[in-house]
Order: C-alpha cells, then structure tokens, then sequence
C-alpha cells in the first residue's frame, strides 16, 4: 500500500510534453495535494496556462489534454492518479525552438475556427486524438470526437471544416 | 477541492479492508468523473477523509465470455465497452447505451462500476455549497423534499416515495435488460446481487464496506432484437430525459421472450412488467405496440411539472416493439 497521507516526501513523477516533472506531495505552496486536479497543476505549477478551465466538472471539453494518446478532461483527473502517465497538452503540439506548430493549428487560423479562442486548446487536443487514432474521419466522426467540447462563441462549423482541412483523405466526404 | 488523504489500493481485500476501518469515511475513486464533481462542490453533509484509488487494482478492467456468460470487470471504461467486437456482436443495446454517456473524455475515463454507482444527478441535491449552502434533503438524511413541490421536471413519474430523483445510471438501464448480475465483495466475503435489485429508494444496497467487482451479463440469445433509446434535451453530454432498453426474441412473427427497462422515471431502472406479460405470445404490430406502451405506464404518478415525461416514456416502448431490427439508433447519433 502506499500512501500519500502526511508523506512529505512523497513523491509522483508524470511526463508533461516529453519532459518529466516530479512533484513533492504536501500541503506547501509549491507542492500538489492529493485533491489537486490535473488542470491545476498544468496550470499553477506549470504554468502550462494553454489548458482552460472553464465549467471545472467534465461539462465544457476547454481542460481537454490528451494523457497516454487519449482525450481526457483534465479537471476531472487527481494529478496524484496521473503518476507514470504521458501527458500532451496544446504547448506540446508546437515547438518553441523553431516556432512550428502543428499543421491542425495551422488549419485552425487558416479557418478562423475560433472567436474568442477560449475553448480552441480543448477543441484542438480532441481533435488531435481522433486524427492520431484516425487519421481519415468523416465529417460525423469530427463530430462525434468533438461532442465534449463546447464552444459559446459558435465557432464549431468552423471547426469541422478546419479539421476536415487536415484529415487525411479516404475516400470521405 | 478540500483535500483527503489518498491511496492507491493494490487489490481487492484492500479496498474492502480501508472501507471497513474507516467506516464510511473512505470513498472509492475510480474514473472520478462522478466523485470529484460530487466533491468540489461539497454537496454531501459528510466530507471524506480518504479516497481510495481502485485503478491500480489487475484484473477488474477485462471484457471476456463462456459459453454461458460475458464478464466485464468494474473498472472497464465505457470506451472500451464501445470499442469490444465482444460486446457488440453480443450485446449491441450496452455498446449503444454505453456510447450515450456523457462525451468522449468522459467514457475514455469513466467505469462501468463508477457508472452503476454514481450518485443521483436531483438539481436540489446537487445544488453547490458555495453559491448558498448544500441543501440537506430528505435523500442526505434531512426533512424534507423541495423537489415535489418545486422543479421537477425531471424527476421520477413512478416508484418514488420521499425522494423523487431518478437514477441517472445508462449502464443500469441496459443491464437491467440483459439480465445482468453484480459481484460485490466485503469484508465478508462475495455475493452476487442483481443490477434490477441494486437500487433502493435512497440509493443502492452496498453495505460501507463493499465495492462492485465485476458485472456478468448471461449470453442473450443471438437471435434476439436488442434495443437502447435515449431521449435527451441535446444530443452529447446529456442525461436521460427517459430511456428504454428492450430485448425481444420474435419466432415466427410471434413474440417469445421480452424484457422492456425504462430508465429515468423512477428511482430505479423499471421493467414494464405488465407490457412484458401482454407481449409475449402476440405477433407485434402497431396497435399491440401501442397498448404495451399503455400498459408500460401502469402505476404511473408524475408530479406538476413532468407529466410530459409519460408521453416520451410511452412512445419509446411503443418504438422498442416496432423496431424488430437492431439498428444503429439515431436519437443516439451526435449532432
Ligand atoms: C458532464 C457529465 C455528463 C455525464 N453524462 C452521463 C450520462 O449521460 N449517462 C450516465 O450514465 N452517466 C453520465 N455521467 C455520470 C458518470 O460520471 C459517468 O457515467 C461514469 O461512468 C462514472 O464512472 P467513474 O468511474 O468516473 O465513477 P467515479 O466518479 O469514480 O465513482 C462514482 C461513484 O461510484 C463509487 N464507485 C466507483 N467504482 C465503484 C465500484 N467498483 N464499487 C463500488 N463503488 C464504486 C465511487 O465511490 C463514487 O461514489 C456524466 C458525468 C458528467 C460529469
Ligand atoms: S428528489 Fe430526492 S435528491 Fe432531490 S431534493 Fe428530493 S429528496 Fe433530495
Ligand atoms: S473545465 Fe474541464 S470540462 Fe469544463
Ligand atoms: S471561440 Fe469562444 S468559446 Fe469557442
């Protein structure tokens, strides 16, 4: 059994981006609780600030992250449960060195697939989960893959067309 | 969120073992999509001061069958209930009932146990703490129930007394129409229960120290029509208005065997045992679909605000008879 209880040193380690971070669990300003959330840590001990938190209980899609490949809600996941995990979020999809970003974000601009932009990292972490699984969805699976992500600015016609943009062709319309 | 202590239980008698000694303060997180909600917004009188991580535990998170039964552990996520050539060449009305849950986050995290244990989603129950102060009803061991006279739109049309919340489980539903049974496991050993008796008027019949193991669903014959309709104000991330789930085996035009769950009217899945009666030996057709949805609704007492929901309770029933062919279901189908 290990516990995570009054341990000070207790540690858990996650790969953010392709980098390790380890973290000292306590109540301390620069530790991680036990009932931190996974949003919270990108965000505050980060300061991974593309990952939103907007609703904060698995309704609004805008925390999406991807952890081992897979869209998650990064609001609902304890950051002390994600040990070992890999964990991808928007940062990770451009490189800061050359200023390259991914072609999904390129497309996004492309399209304006966004107006305020609040709910664009969320949109775009699902959508890169579902071209890395399939790399040639129809429209509807866009959808589909897109349906716990929510948007108040209406930009989601926007979006299926940039997402259409970079899906690879396969016979889909 | 307030914090906890936290542990990453390593097998089952652990988790049963924890629960025990800290006797009702110990909560179980599996996927914690319910749980952390439930949390954050503190809307339980009692906070706890541990939560068991049961996500580390081999062996709950497999899909497997027998000649008679298919097994699925506790802590199999609904993505994978989706994604089984298993479970949908046997039992397409879970796949389909399981690919209605919430959004793709969710079921890519979200178990089956968590799923059948979740907590009611009643809006005056779920009122958060911090805009007002946790509502102590009758289901958190206070006086009184403010949804009967207040909102209740959504509540339960029938089987209700003192708490009008409906189940909010879609796992529940479709296990119900399977026939599916439950290990539990306690301090006290195994026992299996099944999912049509999990539920009581308050919650469900888990004692502090026991947690669901795994969830055995008998092989339905292939043969039979299965069924799942949900009806939802929208499309994705929503719960059932009401539900129904069907399995029907049709001989020679003549109804043999049936079973009919609704879910959504009551504070558990329901079977329309009255329909279920009627149907069987009758060849089916509109007028005999049109009176099983009559009969489905027997007993049926809504309240002032949801007495609409007898009209889509009724219509589904009268839809899972007419579709004798298991087709991909197009309430379920995203935007
Ligand atoms: C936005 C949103 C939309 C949703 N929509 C739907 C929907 O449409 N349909 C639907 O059915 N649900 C819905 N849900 C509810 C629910 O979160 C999920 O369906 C999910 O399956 C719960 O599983 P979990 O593993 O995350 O549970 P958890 O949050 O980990 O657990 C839920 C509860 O069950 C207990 N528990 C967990 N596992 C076990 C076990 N093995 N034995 C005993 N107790 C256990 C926990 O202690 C907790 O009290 C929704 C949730 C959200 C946030
Ligand atoms: S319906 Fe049940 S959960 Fe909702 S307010 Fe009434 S007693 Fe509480
Ligand atoms: S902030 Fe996580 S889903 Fe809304
Ligand atoms: S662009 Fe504003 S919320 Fe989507």
């Amino acid at each position: 059994m290990t516990t995570t209880q009054n341990l000070s040193y207790a540690t858990i380690t996650l790969t953010v981006n392709g980098e390790n971070h380890s973290f000292i669990l306590g109540e301390g300003s620069h530790e991680v609780t036990p009932s931190h959330t996974l949003a919270h840590t990108l965000r505050e001990r980060l300061g991974l600030t593309g990952t939103k938190v907007s609703c904060d209980d698995g309704a609004c899609g805008c925390c999406t992250v991807q952890m081992d490949g897979k869209a998650v809600n990064s609001c609902l996941l304890l950051t002390v449960e994600c040990e070992g995990k890999e964990i991808t979020t928007i940062e990770g999809l451009g490189d800061p060195v050359t200023g390259t970003i991914d072609p999904l974000q390129k497309s996004f601009i492309d399209h304006t697939a966004f107006q305020c932009g609040f709910c664009t990292p969320g949109i775009i972490m699902s959508a890169k989960s579902l071209l890395t699984e399939n790399p040639a969805p129809t429209r509807d699976e866009v959808k589909e893959s897109l349906a716990g992500n929510f948007c108040r600015c209406n930009s989601h016609y926007h979006v299926l067309d940039a997402v259409m943009a970079v899906a690879r062709k396969g016979g889909n319309k | 969120m307030k914090t906890f202590a936290h542990v990453n239980a390593g097998s089952v008698d652990e988790v049963t073992n924890l629960l025990a000694q800290n006797q009702g303060k110990a909560k179980i997180n599996a996927g914690g999509t319910d749980l952390l909600g439930v949390l954050k917004h503190r809307i339980l009188p009692e906070y706890p001061e541990m939560l068991i991580n049961i996500k580390k535990i081999t062996g709950l998170n497999i899909i497997e069958a027998d000649e008679e039964w298919i097994r699925i552990g506790a802590l199999t996520t609904l993505v994978e209930i989706v994604k089984s050539p298993l479970i949908e060449k046997t039992c397409s009305l879970l796949k389909e009932a399981a690919r209605s849950v919430a959004s793709p986050q969710i079921r890519n995290i979200a178990t089956i146990g968590g799923n059948l244990c979740q907590d009611t989603r009643c809006w005056y129950y779920r009122y958060p703490d911090e805009i007002g102060g946790m509502i102590k009803c009758f289901r958190k061991g206070g006086k009184t129930c403010p949804a009967v006279a207040g909102e209740n739109q959504y509540h339960a049309i029938m089987g209700a007394k003192k708490c009008f919340a409906v189940c909010p489980s879609d796992m529940a539903v479709a296990l119900t129409a399977l026939g599916a049974v439950c290990t539990l496991a306690g301090v006290k050993g195994v026992r299996t229960i099944a999912v049509e008796e999990l539920y009581t008027p308050l919650g469900n019949v888990l004692s502090p120290d026991e947690m669901i193991t795994a969830i055995h669903i008998p092989k339905p014959a292939p043969d039979a029509k299965q069924t799942f309709f949900k009806f939802t104000l929208r499309k994705p991330i929503d719960f059932a208005i009401v539900s129904a789930a069907s399995i029907i085996t049709i001989d020679k035009g003549i109804c043999t065997d049936v079973r009919i769950v609704l879910g959504a009217v009551a504070p558990t899945p329901v079977r329309a045992l009255k329909a279920e009666e009627f149907l069987k030996g009758k060849a089916l057709s509109e007028e005999i679909a049109d009176q099983a949805a009559l009969l489905a609704m027997d007993g049926a007492k809504p309240l002032a605000k949801n007495a609409y929901k007898l009209e889509i309770a009724k219509t589904l029933v009268k839809r899972v008879v007419k579709d004798s062919v298991v087709t991909v279901n197009s309430l379920n189908d995203p935007v």
